[in-house]
């Protein structure tokens, strides 16, 4: 296939809400009303996972931004937009954003008025002498790159590999228990990456193209997917499908909005997700309901599962999972009956100790049943469609040497080999204790850490503080683990503001690939691969203009992201389509299109799905699926006479992603305060009124949340919001922008991960909760005094 | 008469995104605290059938124009633009109505934009028709207590007591 036949413009479907005086047809960039205009698909900042959502940016004749439509272009999104996209004005030119780099003496850490504005120049005369100076004293490896989560310049970019040298790149999130569990499963059993639901994403004539086939059935297990949508998979497509006749099965500990709609809705204990999977594997084999064929031509193990899974019928995982037994029987018989069935599964299989087990039953129930790679079922990426050549992981710039010094790759290479990351855990241990090796300097990449990612926050912030003689910050706003470590702070460009791509969920199995285009221009910042290609050449210039050599920062994302070097040209030719939909094909594995050696099957040892896992057994996991009751949960009943209620944290909301757009005023109104869900025969208990603050507490800390007493949750679970500061309340040191008293990490262990290294107690953990006298509401008049004039 | 336009909102479908709301803040400049159009919440709780009564409820508040700005030039209103969940449709009352009766969880709405100032300013409709008559007339002398009442007890008031007290 030629290139121009792989990025071409978008096919449309028009809306039918749509008026028929729209924008449908018009190139990237046209004039209208004094206005010009720019179709864009963003990625970040804000924060957000690759979606690409279509967006047209209304610039006026001052080059200021002056509306945000979503663009009817868009195959998916059609026009539509989530609150974050729709109110970028108010964080493009919020009054708290940050537009010009700056530095603090290292003494002054923490306090929010010590900041001094500097030029780029300084900065990078800064940043040159402390880099030589602690690489020459402790090496390369001292050097930690956090990266959050989602933005491109995060999980997505080679600041830690091309920029820095260091093999310690780090999502410091305990066990990594975020996505990455879910893809190391389905790499070591089907040798391939995430298999997303097929919603014909990628298909010309959509949901009524003739290659596609309505999914039936759709098993949204442990996943918010309205909420999650920044997640990197367009939520709202969920809707799409219902509309069109898709029935839903949902398990979940809360009743969502989806699971009212769903016909079967298994509102299980959190954290029991495996036993119930085993269970309904059981049911579809013993019941003989699998495709016969694609098990004996195309997995591995089958009778080893089949054994393994009546080792947990649904008489027993229904006592486990406190949910009726008929329902169990009556969703597995669903699933199986769809024809096609898509399972959509989210974090709950990562937020587990036990996750990978709840990941290795989900990809299990995919491939008995026949719904791998097809239409509508659930969609794999081709073999070319690695997760390196993208982001995920790089090597280049390091050095197999230094790389081997990656923190945890000796003791979980399952994990720190599937990503290129430095083991969490291990690296708060590292940063504590000097060991394995000192940690000295560090970089935030899109990451607000002591807020969103790390679990024991406190413990965190104070290894950072201790252990870095360095620190840079690279972000939009300040926040508080910036204001708390860093001694540069450098400015970041929103997607109005920048070139760039987009590859839908996070680039496997993508469906759509966009373009960013620059349509404004505001204050002195610059964009992720700009500050890489700059910083990295001023760094280590041996390298970057002798070895890498690109010409120019847009050539370095050219080549990042699209694989040319043809200074930008490539990159402008094709991003004029703005949004182009990939092709796809379906059956891969029978066309020989999954595996570098162009054979059919699967890339794995055996070449078949493996049901019995060679990899885990190589790892010295056990090869087969295993129930394990949560760590900290009734299974420790001294526990639970002090904690005796189960914690579930992290749901999404709309407004936010993640730590982000606290200081949106707009977003903020939609959910002002930290919320903890609590069913009222609970809240009735412990004296708790709807609205009332209380304290959750567990074995590792505590917080204060907003109580909403709801059914949302059962009578044994409450949940809480995570990622709260308070972008309006004093900065400085130790309020810290209110940063660790509704923080729900500080209840949350390090160091309960599983085998691999992989998954954390998040989703199903164990708290008690008490009211207290003392108010927090936000008040909404001074959010918006402070932050609700545009400058 | 003009044609009336309205909204038909599909709640079965609304899922609280909030899209709307924001939507109509940034297009009309409203603060966090105002908005043309929010979405309140029933649920859950479950039914006598152990079903989950959940259902979102997007209404118009008054400050809802239906974005005429933009359908003055033929285009819909930004809730309807951005809507994630694509429930809401725009356009004259009489062809939601068909809509409305071909599908169960609907409403249909019509809002009206600041209700007092579109009353406009009080101006009385009633011209007074009857012209007072110019007719001599001679007082009684004499005030009453209570003339409503009809037992003997009414005593008449003085009119030199009622003088008295107020000097």
């Amino acid at each position: 296939m030629s290139e121009d036949d792989f990025f071409k413009k978008a096919s449309v479907v028009k809306l039918d809400t749509l008026s028929d005086v729209n924008d449908i047809g018009k190139p990237w960039r046209y004039e209208e009303d004094g206005m010009t205009v720019t179709r864009t698909s963003p990625w970040s900042p804000p924060g957000c996972h690759p979606v690409g959502c279509g967006l047209k940016l209304y610039v006026d004749a001052e080059g200021r931004l002056e509306r945000v439509e979503g663009d009817e272009n868009n195959p998916v999104t059609q026009g539509r937009l989530c609150p974050r996209c729709i109110a970028l004005k108010d964080y493009i030119y919020n009054p708290a954003r940050l537009l010009h780099p700056m530095k603090r003496d290292p003494k002054d850490r923490g306090n929010a008025d010590a900041w001094e504005t500097i030029t780029w120049d300084e900065a990078f005369d800064i940043i040159k002498a402390e880099y030589d100076r602690i690489t020459a004293q402790y090496g390369r490896e001292s050097i930690v790159v956090f990266a959050g989560t989602g933005r491109e310049g995060g999980t997505f970019f080679p600041f830690g590999s091309m920029c820095f040298g260091t093999p310690n790149f780090c999502y410091t999130q305990s066990g990594y228990a975020c996505y990455t569990p879910r893809l190391a499963a389905i790499a070591y059993i089907g040798g391939t990456t995430y298999p997303e639901w097929d919603y014909a994403g990628a298909l010309p004539g959509r949901w009524d193209d003739p290659r596609y086939d309505l999914t039936e059935v759709l098993l949204i297990w442990g996943k918010a997917p309205l909420e999650s949508s920044p997640d990197g998979f367009f939520g709202h497509a969920v809707i799409d499908a219902m509309r069109r006749g898709t029935r839903l099965i949902v398990i979940d500990p809360r009743v969502t909005w989806l699971s009212s709609r769903a016909d079967i809705f298994l509102q299980l204990r959190a954290g029991t997700d495996t036993a119930l999977g085993m269970a309904m594997l059981d049911i579809i084999i013993s019941e003989d309901l699998y495709d016969h064929d694609f098990v004996s031509y195309w997995c591995y193990g089958f009778d080893e599962l089949a054994e393994r899974c009546s080792t947990m019928p649904p008489e027993k995982a229904a006592t486990i999972c406190d949910v009726p037994v008929e329902d169990i029987y009556a969703a597995a018989r669903m699933y199986a009956a769809g024809n096609p069935a898509a399972i959509q599964w989210g974090l709950s299989a990562d937020q587990k100790t036990n996750g990978m087990q709840h990941a290795q039953v989900i990809v299990s129930l995919m491939a008995i049943t026949g719904n791998l790679d097809a239409p509508g079922g659930q969609l794999l990426p081709n073999s070319s469609a690695g997760h390196n050549e993208v982001g995920f992981g790089f090597d280049k710039g390091v050095g197999d040497d230094l790389l081997a010094k990656m923190v945890g790759l000796d003791q979980y290479p399952a994990y720190c080999m599937v990503i290129l990351n430095a083991q969490a855990d291990l690296m708060l241990k590292a940063l504590e204790t000097g060991e394995p090796y000192p940690i000295k300097m560090g970089f935030y990449a899109g990451n607000n850490l002591m807020s969103c990612t790390s679990m024991e926050p406190e413990r965190w912030h104070d290894a950072i503080v201790k252990s870095l003689e360095f620190c840079i910050g690279f972000d939009t706003f300040m926040n508080p683990s910036i204001e708390a470590s860093c001694d540069i702070f450098l400015p970041l460009k929103t997607v109005a503001e920048r070139d760039g791509t987009v590859f839908t969920h996070y680039a496997p199995c993508t469906v759509t690939a966009g373009f960013m285009h620059e349509a404004i221009t505001v204050g002195d910042c610059k964009t992720d691969y700009e500050l890489c290609y700059e910083l990295g050449r001023h760094l280590r210039p041996e390298l970057w203009d002798k070895e890498f050599n690109f010409r120019s920062a847009k050539e370095f994302m050219e080549a990042l992201r699209l694989g040319k070097r043809e200074e930008g040209r490539y990159f402008d030719k094709v991003a004029e389509n703005v949004v182009c939909q990939i092709p796809i094909e379906y059956y891969k594995y029978e066309k020989g299109l999954m595996r570098e050696d162009g054979t059919p099957g699967f890339a794995t040892p055996t070449g078949r799905i493996e049901l019995w896992s060679t990899a885990f057994h190589g790892f010295g996991e056990d090869p087969l699926p295993y129930y394990e009751e949560p760590q900290f949960g009734p299974a420790d009943p001294e526990l639970m006479e002090e904690y005796p209620l189960i914690l579930t944290t992290g749901a999404r909301t709309t407004a936010f992603f993640h730590s982000e757009h606290r200081q949106v005023p707009r977003l903020r109104a939609l959910n002002p305060d930290p919320i903890t869900e609590i069913n009222p025969v609970t809240a009735q208990k412990y004296g708790i009124a709807d609205g009332q603050w209380v304290r959750l507490s567990s074995p590792f800390g505590e917080c204060v949340q907003k109580a909403r007493v709801s059914e949302i949750v059962d009578e044994k679970t409450v949940h809480a919001q995570h990622a709260w500061w308070f972008p309006e309340e004093e900065g400085s040191e130790p309020n810290l922008y209110g940063n660790f008293r509704s923080n729900i990490n500080n209840l949350l262990p390090n160091f309960h991960f599983g085998k691999l290294g992989f998954g954390a107690p998040n989703k199903c953990f164990v708290c008690k909760i008490e009211p207290i006298e003392e108010s927090y509401d936000t008040d909404m008049t001074e959010v918006w005094d402070k932050f609700g004039k545009l400058v | 008469m003009m044609t009336q336009y309205g909204l038909l909102i599909d709640y079965e479908y609304c899922t609280n995104c909030g899209s709307c709301q924001v939507t109509c803040q940034e297009e009309h400049d409203y603060s966090a605290s105002e908005t043309g159009i929010k979405v309140l919440v029933d649920g859950p709780w479950k039914t006598r059938e152990g079903h989950w009564n959940f259902n979102n409820w997007p209404v118009v508040t008054d400050l809802c124009d239906l974005c005429a700005a933009r359908t003055a030039k033929g285009k819909e209103p930004m809730c309807v633009h951005h809507c994630l969940a694509n429930i809401i449709t725009y356009g004259p009352v009489e062809d939601l109505a068909i809509k409305l009766s071909t599908k169960t969880k609907q409403f249909l709405v019509v809002p009206q934009y600041d209700p007092i100032a579109a009353r406009g300013p009080f101006v009385s409709k009633n011209k007074g028709a009857h012209k007072a008559a110019h007719i001599e007339v001679q007082g009684t002398g004499k005030a009453n207590y209570a003339v409503h009442r009809h037992d003997t007890k009414v005593d008449e008031i003085s009119v030199e007591d009622v003088d008295a007290t107020e000097n």
